[in-house]
């Protein structure tokens, strides 16, 4: 309750309280009050933080249960879901974005996790849930929640992206802030059952090639999956970094398909079906294909390519610091498999560095990257560069259009340019 | 407790799936009594001399029950055996010979037909733990009546499955199969029967879909374009369309049946939808004729002339994947960088803008 309170009072979700948040950040960088401050202790003067005996030192805050399911620090309220409420038509059938530029390491919390729907969060109370795997099976099989759990089961984390994250940028930098350009994406630590030990326990035909997922909520989500993907690493997961699902996730049940496009990890996954052909449904054919500028398209695009951004400094993240040491972070990650390297440029590619990466590198998980520099206050182009375990190396923006024209829509996984100004503003651009 | 725990049951009904043999659970009530001194049953059940048999079927052997098995019941559990309407009657009719070593003193019932009632008998305490009260008064007794109250599952999920490793989930029955499998596939699997023309069609358009799609399918809004865009795929604002750009007109038939309209899924008929998709052909000039009538019978006879242009996933072989070379890492670019383009939406939340914006999520 108390966390549906924060998010619907939160300020920064209009677009006045965003301006105002990007200008308070800025007015920082340029000589705010840190500033300010920085400059009274370099002159020698005690800082009152210290010398003076403050609220919080001295009389107590809440006691436990304060908050029975613990919300984010006060401070943190502008760490939030955002949307563009321009892209879609209906908020029923929309999307909104992790804002990568506010957190670090490779977790994503689960209220941040991006949200796209087709037809609303559905509501499903986990007792009234069936998942029904039917088709080219020995044995069709209805399973409760209560059965699911009696499963083996394992734990995997996995990035889960969605084909048109980036797909607004097709045409050139259009959206300032990293959480709208690559906040299609959420890296989750799921908990659940192997599909391959469900779809055993019903007996697959021999003649099976796909399965059919289906959601419970109101669009009816469809996706046609092949039969050889779901025996590899495909989960049923009923639960996201140690707790159950979100209901915008799937509660009380969601398909995991690592590495993988985000739309056919079919939440509130109520049918499977076997078949020995694809079903062509409307997300496989009408969307999620890739027109190209031959007027062909591509379909069955699944993988998620090689791809990495800069999540601080960003947009929304500007240098508040000055000149001096910095350090700039961000995420890559390969539906291949596993990130090897990230190189990273700060003059918009003519010179590259390889990039400190974080030691966790799971396959299909996001991989964390840090790289220290001493800024001396000129303008800066930032780039990074990921480059996959198979050798994929991510591509400029320019080699995708030039292979793809500008209508794929879905899988840009292009080379990101940030320009740090003077000021330590930043801004999305497009380079010569 | 799920509510598949709260069945209100008639005995005999639990017999469905049980062999040929007529059974009949009351008789097995009486046949019971000679088992009655080591073993309990229903309500409240507790281990006596042997262990209870509240949720016998699908027990594996040798567990379950919190009592103290024999060596070589345990033993028999662990190779596998669960108890179901076959393993139990070959135990009951010869126990010391089915489980070498079985505590179980009793010798055998030797009629086939007590065999089979005294499991029906013990089939109606498990998956459930009503009370044997629970039986209707003056209802009929007959044996193949069965009495389902105040439960959303169907009775067969008391009958204990034995597919695959764990045994877990239940068979799904036909008509629930048939509820859920909505889905139409390219080669018309999946079609139900029905029919319906354009002119049928169009008055349900008007009503039902035109306030997003627009009167003639030019949507309104940021709502999906339905008709028209023919030719413009190589352009650098393609239409895409069910005419211009969809490869099967099942794809169409499919999304209305399980999504349409939005606010109000699953609520049109087969005709309804057969009618609606006829008129969709009707509004992209596929078929031109007001009484063309769209059935299970013509609807594979239609195709989308854009079937032809859709091609597999051909990334890994764009040149920047295959070249394989090794990244440029110092003076990669002749010139400093000079900004060509920037966010062009620096206000993420565009008011009164739409016509600047572009690449909208579909």
């Amino acid at each position: 309750m108390s966390e549906f309170k924060r998010n619907t009072s939160d300020p920064d979700t209009s677009r006045r309280g965003f301006l105002r948040g990007g200008a308070l950040a800025v007015g920082g960088a340029v000589g705010g009050m840190a500033a300010a401050l920085s400059a009274r202790a370099m002159a020698g003067e005690p800082s009152e933080l210290i010398t003076q005996v403050q609220e919080w030192n001295q009389i107590p805050g809440d006691g436990v249960d304060a908050a029975p399911y613990g919300v984010p620090s006060e401070f943190e309220a502008d760490v939030v879901r955002r949307s563009v409420p321009w892209l879609t038509a209906d908020p029923i059938s929309s999307v909104n974005f992790t804002p990568l530029h506010a957190l670090d390491g490779i977790i994503t919390p689960n209220g941040l996790c991006f949200e796209r729907h087709h037809g609303g969060v559905a509501q499903i109370a986990p007792a009234d849930h069936r998942l029904m795997i039917h088709g080219l099976v020995d044995n069709p099989l209805v399973f409760t929640m209560e059965d699911l759990q009696r499963f083996p089961r394992e734990n995997r984390m996995y990035f889960l992206e969605c084909a048109a994250n980036s797909g607004m940028e097709w045409r050139g930098a259009q959206l300032n802030g990293c959480q709208f350009t690559h906040g299609m994406i959420h890296n989750v630590m799921y908990t659940g059952v192997p599909l391959k030990l469900l779809l055993q326990e019903a007996g697959v035909k021999p003649n099976a090639a796909w399965l059919l997922a289906e959601g419970a909520d109101a669009s009816a989500m469809t996706r046609s999956i092949p039969l050889e993907k779901a025996l590899d690493d495909c989960l049923v997961a009923f639960k996201m970094n140690g707790e159950a699902l979100r209901p915008e996730q799937g509660y009380p049940v969601r398909l995991v398909v690592p590495g993988w496009e985000g739309n056919m990890w079919i939440k509130w996954l109520r049918r499977i079906e076997i078949g020995d052909q694809p079903w062509h449904q409307r997300e496989e054919t009408s969307k999620y294909t890739d027109l190209l500028a031959n007027g062909q398209a591509r379909r069955f695009t699944w993988e998620m390519d090689v791809k990495s951004v800069i999540t601080n400094p960003s947009p929304q993240a500007p240098i508040a610091h000055g000149r001096g040491h910095a350090v700039l972070s961000g995420l890559a990650w390969s539906g291949h498999g596993r990130v090897k390297r990230v190189d990273v440029s700060i003059d918009g590619g003519r010179n590259w560095q390889t990039a400190q990466l974080d030691p966790m590198r799971m396959p299909k998980s996001l991989r964390r990257f840090y790289h220290a520099f001493e800024w001396d206050g000129t303008e800066l182009y930032l780039q990074s560069r990921a480059i996959d375990e198979f050798g994929h190396v991510q591509p400029t923006k320019t080699e995708l259009r030039s292979a793809r024209g500008e209508n794929s829509i879905y899988h840009n996984n292009g080379i990101q340019t940030w320009q740090v100004r003077g000021s330590g503003e930043v801004e999305n651009v497009e380079i010569s | 407790m799920s509510k598949s725990l709260n069945l209100v049951l008639l005995l005999a009904g639990l017999c469905v799936s049980a062999p040929a043999q007529a059974q009949d659970a009351d008789a097995g009530q009486k046949i019971f009594k000679k088992c009655k001194a080591c073993h309990a049953v229903g309500d409240g059940a507790r281990n006596k001399v042997g262990p209870h048999l509240n949720g016998i079927f699908g027990r594996v052997a040798g567990g379950g029950a919190d009592y103290k098995y024999s060596k070589a019941m345990v033993q028999a559990g662990d190779d596998g055996l669960i108890w179901d309407v076959d393993t139990l009657a070959a135990y009951l009719e010869k126990p010391k010979a089915y489980i070498k070593g079985t505590k179980m003193s009793f010798a055998g019932l030797r009629k086939d037909k007590d065999v089979a009632n005294v499991t029906a008998y013990l089939q109606s305490f498990s998956m459930t733990s009503s009370k044997p009260e629970a039986e209707p008064s003056g209802s009929s007794q007959s044996s193949d009546e069965v009495v389902a109250v105040a439960t959303t599952e169907p009775v067969s999920q008391l009958m204990r499955a034995t597919h695959g490793q764990y045994h877990l989930g239940r068979i799904a029955l036909p008509e629930e199969i048939l509820a859920w499998d909505i889905d139409v596939r390219p080669d018309g699997m999946g079609l139900p029967d029905g029919r319906g023309n354009v002119a049928r069609g169009g008055e349900l358009y008007d009503e039902q879909c035109a306030v997003c799609h627009g009167a003639f399918g030019e949507g309104e809004g940021r709502w999906p374009v339905l008709a028209g865009g023919q030719g413009t795929l190589k352009d650098e604002r393609p239409e895409k369309t069910i005419g211009s750009y969809w490869p099967y007109l099942s794809t169409v038939f499919d999304y209305v049946h399980r999504a349409m309209p939005f606010g109000n899924a699953q609520s049109l008929s087969n005709d309804d939808v057969y009618a609606l998709t006829a008129y969709l052909l009707y509004l992209n000039d596929i078929v031109s004729d007001e009484e063309f009538e769209l059935s299970k019978e013509n609807f594979n006879a239609i195709r989308l002339p854009n079937e032809g242009n859709f091609v597999a996933d051909s990334r890994p072989d764009e040149l920047h994947y295959t070249a394989q070379i090794e990244p440029c890492m110092q003076d990669c670019k002749p010139q400093p960088a000079e900004v060509i383009m920037r966010a062009r939406v620096l206000d993420v939340t565009p008011q009164g803008q739409e016509g600047e914006t572009t690449g909208a999520i579909e």
